[in-house]
């Protein structure tokens, strides 16, 4: 059994208060809850204050380029895909940098598990605006206020067909365990945003924004309806209205189910292919 | 003296040449004899002119020729457009019906194609199968192969089909039989002969990255790439490989890249531009010490350029692709035989040396056919053993305390440049690669010290390599005793092959420095090549000679006289003749 202190790499960075603190905690405490130690997980981390975490973090990891966490973890999946592979990207990183791999990792289901930094900024380059931030909001690349509208995240994985989606906020650590332990052990791809105050760069998407605006889905609501999670997505944007939890969920073969190649082994573990004249005759 | 027929047919596009042209190459290899052939076709599926050619000969063939044998035109363009390359022995096959021709400087064949069509209700892509007959006929062949392969093809859409397309040859070879027997060539008679591989250059790199054990090819399709891409997908279950089509160049190599870093060999595929999105992760690659082979297939750039032709222009772009300094292999196989072994080797370069190594092509390795033993492919795959160097599942030689997990040294300094590579799910242990400088255990670092100590490692790697495993130019003819000296890389040495073969039946000695170990280069020993008293020429299919450049750059040797062509078509034998004949400068 391992602890939180196996998964403990260097001391953090992030400045005080930085909602990454209470991610990191969580994602080592559902390390740890779900039986892995640092050789039985794989962590892909992109670049920013998220990707930070690299060296605060002990397990096989890659400290990828921005923007490309997600295409690494599809190929170690397809590579080792008896092995949970998990990412940890920033808004900036994965729905800007890596919007195309994120939408196509959806359609695949590829069997990988998302957690998203979701602060609004681009803290790591000192407070731009991110991909998520609400339409108007100013920054040192928008002083006028940003004049696109905000990337949905939510919204963008439901309608692709993400298998699992959930949302977490950083200042509920309990919250943020619980999903992510679900985003790992469900089969498909699985998003877990999570909304992540920057104290530094993002002086509007507090703590206490956050708390005012946010809410739990209740015990009793159904994760399976895809219709319903929409409407809730949808009102996060038109009512400011931040849900939390597992907004849907649903059963789907993942995209190495597919692979006939895997179905007797994993493809790092696989015999090597010797019986050439099976080929030789297609040329003749 | 060796026998050589140049067949060639040309339609519209969409009606099947290219498919033709692979099933004339397939009956002459099993006739007995070797192939070259060439495909051109414009950039578009429909419309436009498809022109594929067959160089059938009783030796060994690596290029086509000028003049062609048998030139069958099913429609006007193709007569208007090759009439300059038909001589007095040449024949040509028409359909008088359509179009005439007036000249009658060589031997005129008509075939009423659309009359047959229409007599048997047979669709418009039929006209191939006419052709082919007629074709075979005018040759001195049968239809035996033919009506072989027809069944194979068209098995699964039933007897019908298999009998309409069996019938459309016929027609085409009893028509000549009846009213050309005189014309019939009486030169090419059924040879014994071992089995041949009809292989297309991306063919061989496919057929090379499955014996080398690649577990994952990663592409997006590009012309002219693509064929590896799909080929490789349809080998996939048979060979246990994951072939992902991602959704961008960028995904592709990353994809590779994770893969690679899980421990399987891991190919990606593309032409200049794909390349150019996959660039910054090449150089993660790089940092990262993450082996991977990506195969670049040449076309004339810039931007989108002539996707369909031929060019030798991504050679410097190769070379210097990536931000920051790593290092690189750059090797460039020049025949399909050569491409297979050198893809093989590519995969055992990029594992020894935990790097990226690029094996470049262009389009008229990647998609011309060359004919080579099928044993030959056979038994080297069956004796290819991979060489992983320092990658391994296994760290039987590291002392670690069974109840902690410890960090691997993945960067480790060693005096080769090379650090033990630990396959990730070894229990005890855990490591993070890193796109960042760092220290030996992958942790992030800015000291100046260890970043001296991690960019001096990876550049020992250049040198480990051009001690171990560079390798000089092959030669062809011999230099010590020639006039001149050809100098040259990659798919030009198809050409040149033959050029000094030519030069030698006119008595002129031309030897050639075939390079296909492109980068790094070594100074010392290259300029000794060079120290010869002979006149160098440098060939190439670019217009800024750019293998001459590296070479300068790299050796300090510079070769003054060059023939560089770069409207998209190869450059041809007679090109290379006719120029050390008459000292000009021909493009």
């Amino acid at each position: 059994m391992s602890t939180i202190q196996d998964f403990s790499g260097y001391s953090p960075t992030w400045c005080p208060g930085c909602g990454d603190w209470g991610i990191g905690a969580s994602l080592k405490s559902a390390f740890v809850q779900l039986g892995y130690d640092p050789s039985s997980v794989y962590v892909v981390f992109g670049i920013g204050c998220s990707g930070n975490m690299n060296d605060f973090l002990n397990a096989y990891a890659i400290h990828s380029l921005h923007g490309r966490a997600i295409p690494n973890a599809i190929g170690i999946k397809l590579a080792q895909h008896d092995r949970p592979v998990v990412c940890v990207v920033g808004d900036g990183d994965c729905y800007g940098e890596g919007g195309n791999h994120f939408l196509h990792a959806v359609r695949g289901n590829h069997d990988i598990t998302l957690v998203v930094h979701d602060n609004c900024v681009y803290g790591l380059t000192t407070g731009q605006a991110a991909p998520t931030a609400a339409k108007g909001f100013k920054s040192k690349s928008t002083p006028a206020g940003i004049v696109e509208s905000a990337v949905n995240p939510l919204l963008l994985a439901l309608t692709q067909g993400a298998s699992f989606v959930a949302q977490g906020f950083a200042g509920d650590v309990p919250g943020m365990v619980s999903l992510i332990k679900q985003g790992v052990e469900h089969r498909g791809f699985s998003l877990v945003n999570i909304l992540q105050p920057c104290v530094t760069f993002n002086k509007i998407n507090t703590y206490e924004y956050y708390r005012e605006k946010s809410y739990k889905l209740e015990e009793s609501y159904k994760s399976d309806n895809l219709q319903t999670a929409v409407s809730i997505a949808l009102k996060q944007a038109t009512e400011e209205k931040y849900p939390l939890g597992v907004l849907y969920k649903n059963e789907r073969a993942v995209y190495t189910d597919s692979l006939t190649q895997l179905s007797g082994s994993t493809l790092v573990s696989k015999n090597r292919f010797t019986e050439y004249k099976k080929i030789v005759t297609d040329y003749i | 003296m060796r026998k050589r027929f140049l067949w060639k047919i040309g339609g519209e596009a969409g009606f099947g040449i290219q498919t033709t042209g692979l099933m004339f190459s397939k009956i002459a290899t099993r006739m007995g004899y070797h192939i070259f052939d060439y495909f051109e076709y414009p950039s578009l599926i429909r419309g436009g002119h498809n022109t594929t050619e067959t160089l059938v000969s009783d030796e060994e063939v690596t290029t086509t020729k000028h003049e062609v044998d048998l030139l069958v035109c099913l429609n006007k363009a193709t007569y208007i457009l090759h009439k300059h390359r038909l001589t007095t022995s040449s024949i040509v096959v028409y359909d008088s019906e359509e179009f005439a021709i007036e000249e009658d400087t060589f031997k005129k064949v008509s075939v009423p194609f659309k009359q047959f069509l229409k007599k048997e209700m047979a669709l418009i892509v039929m006209m191939n199968n006419i052709a082919l007959g007629a074709a075979l006929a005018l040759i001195g062949w049968d239809l035996t192969i033919l009506n072989e392969m027809i069944e194979e093809a068209f098995a699964k859409k039933g007897p019908e089909v298999v009998s309409k397309n069996k019938k459309m040859a016929l027609l085409g070879f009893d028509h000549i039989l009846s009213n050309y027997s005189q014309v019939v060539c009486q030169d090419f008679p059924y040879r014994q002969m071992y089995k041949q591989m009809v292989l297309t250059g991306n063919d061989a790199f496919a057929l090379g990255a499955i014996a080398a054990d690649c577990r994952l090819y990663c592409a997006y399709p590009m012309t002219p790439s693509s064929t590896v891409l799909s080929t490789l997908a349809q080998y996939a279950q048979t060979v246990g490989m994951i072939v992902r089509h991602a959704e961008d160049e960028i995904s592709v190599i990353n994809t590779a890249i994770g893969s690679s870093w899980a421990g399987v060999r891991s190919a990606v595929g593309s032409s200049g531009g794909g390349f150019a999105l996959m660039v910054e992760s090449l150089s993660f690659a790089g940092v990262a010490e993450i082996p991977i082979v990506i195969f670049l297939s040449q076309r004339p750039g810039p931007a989108t350029g002539l996707p369909t032709w031929t060019e030798q222009g991504d050679l410097l772009f190769a070379v210097n692709a990536g931000h920051g300094e790593f290092p690189k292999i750059v090797i460039a196989p020049g025949d399909i035989d050569e491409m297979y072994m050198l893809t093989a080797e590519a995969f055992d370069l990029a594992d020894i040396y935990q790097t990226p190594v690029i094996v470049m092509s262009d389009k008229l390795l990647s998609e011309s056919h060359m004919s080579t033993p099928a044993i030959k492919y056979s038994d080297w795959a069956q004796n290819y053993v991979p060489k992983r160097g320092k990658i391994s599942g296994d760290t039987k030689q590291i002392q670690n305390d069974p109840q902690k997990t410890q960090a691997f040294l993945r960067y480790a300094v060693t005096d080769d440049g090379i650090s033990p590579m630990l396959i990730p799910g070894k229990k005890g242990f855990f490591y993070q690669s890193n796109s960042y400088e760092h220290i030996e255990d992958g942790h992030t670092t800015e000291e100046a010290i260890e970043r001296i100590k991690q960019v001096d490692k990876r550049s020992r790697k250049n040198q480990t390599y051009l001690d171990t495993h560079f390798k000089m130019p092959t030669f062809f003819g011999t230099p010590a005793s020639s006039t001149i000296i050809f100098v040259s890389w990659g798919s030009t040495k198809s050409v040149l092959v033959e050029a000094i073969k030519q030069l030698e039946e006119k008595g002129i000695s031309a030897a050639l420095y075939h390079f296909t170990h492109l980068f790094p280069l070594d100074r010392a020993k290259l300029r000794d090549l060079f120290k010869l008293d002979k006149r160098f020429i440098l060939i190439e299919n670019n217009s800024h000679g750019q293998f001459g450049k590296l070479l300068e750059q790299e050796t300090g040797v510079h070769i003054d006289e060059k023939i560089l062509k770069y409207d998209g078509r190869p450059i041809w034998t007679e090109e290379v003749i006719d120029y050390v004949i008459n000292s000009g400068v021909k493009n």
